[in-house]
């Protein structure tokens, strides 16, 4: 990359623009694609082909239709709640969210910047994150 | 991963736009020339979901275009070094596999691939463990981590590895069968 310092997700290094940034986890991605593709048909007719969408926008909503944990919204707004009141960076709650890891060890594995910050320490912390990831498999299951 | 971010962008306009479709016209020029673009910095835009503002146009000397600074939110997808996400398999040949990501491109060289997974050639390419228990073919379901990212003028192109804890097949084509 340019002389900017190396990005690095692992460590949260994705740079101040999208660290401040709102996230999207791929189920709230799917949402928001869906309803813009209905809005699109509805308004398009046939014979104008500025209606078309976008090779890009077509291929995320394939990917995020394929990869979304949660199909209905409600459940989708909670997980956000849930996982929010963990003290998560944006980053971090969206893996957490579109991965939906195990065990606590598979959490630390995939989003490593959980163990830095100060926020799941000491003995507790895999018990913490035990019981979030918890949380989270519980409204999967109430879905 | 996809983000919600607000650009910004001056948009030309001919003056034969002007009238009261203006804002109209202005949005649906941002929608047509935006969506679908890549940028090194920003990634894919993938759909424009709001307009936040539309500054005070300034006209141009001797073309009549005015340039309008329009302020806009959309649902970007940017991929990061280190970033752990799930991909589908597009293609499979004895360097290693080729999976898509949303409108992102991953390559994943047999260097990175677990060591106990051979490349079997044939009608369906595929790389398999020697007991037969983990196929990727195509169409695979794999989670992998971005290692490596190249910028292109309209593409990003990346570079991702299956071999660390937690990575590889999530579901392969012919188990689901």
């Amino acid at each position: 990359m340019s002389g900017e310092e190396e990005e690095n997700a692992a460590e949260l290094k994705i740079g101040e623009e999208f660290l401040k940034a709102k996230c999207l986890m791929n189920c709230e991605v799917a949402i928001i694609l869906e309803h813009k593709y209905e809005q699109i048909q509805q308004h398009s007719s046939e014979s104008d082909p500025s209606s078309q969408v976008s090779q890009v926008f077509e291929k995320s909503l394939q990917y995020v239709k394929r990869f979304s944990r949660y199909k209905n919204p409600d459940a989708v707004r909670q997980v956000r709640e849930t996982l929010s009141r963990y003290g998560l960076a944006e980053f971090e709650l969206c893996t957490l969210g579109n991965l939906c890891p195990d065990t606590s060890g598979e959490a630390t594995a995939l989003v490593p910047s959980l163990k830095s910050g100060g926020r799941f320490v000491g003995d507790a912390r895999d018990e913490k994150i035990e019981k979030m990831l918890n949380d989270l498999s519980l409204i999967k299951k109430f879905e | 991963m996809f983000f919600h971010i607000v650009l910004e962008r001056n948009m030309q306009l001919h003056p034969r736009h002007f009238g009261p479709h203006l804002r109209d016209k202005l949005v649906s020029k941002l929608i047509k020339d935006v969506e679908g673009t890549c940028s090194g910095r920003h990634g894919f835009v993938v759909a424009i979901t709001g307009v936040e503002d539309i500054g005070k146009g300034l006209i141009r000397e001797g073309t009549g275009y005015v340039t309008f600074p329009v302020k806009y939110q959309c649902v970007v997808f940017r991929p990061f070094k280190g970033e752990i996400l799930e991909a589908v398999v597009t293609m499979v040949n004895k360097m290693g596999f080729f999976a898509e990501a949303g409108p992102v491109q991953i390559f994943v060289s047999n260097h990175l691939i677990p060591d106990d997974m051979e490349f079997q050639s044939g009608d369906v390419p595929n790389y398999t463990t020697s007991d037969g228990s983990v196929k990727i073919q195509k169409e695979s379901e794999v989670r992998l981590k971005i290692i490596g990212t190249r910028v292109d003028a309209t593409e990003i192109f990346c570079i991702g590895t299956i071999k660390d804890d937690f990575l590889g097949v999530i579901s392969d084509p012919g188990a689901a069968v």
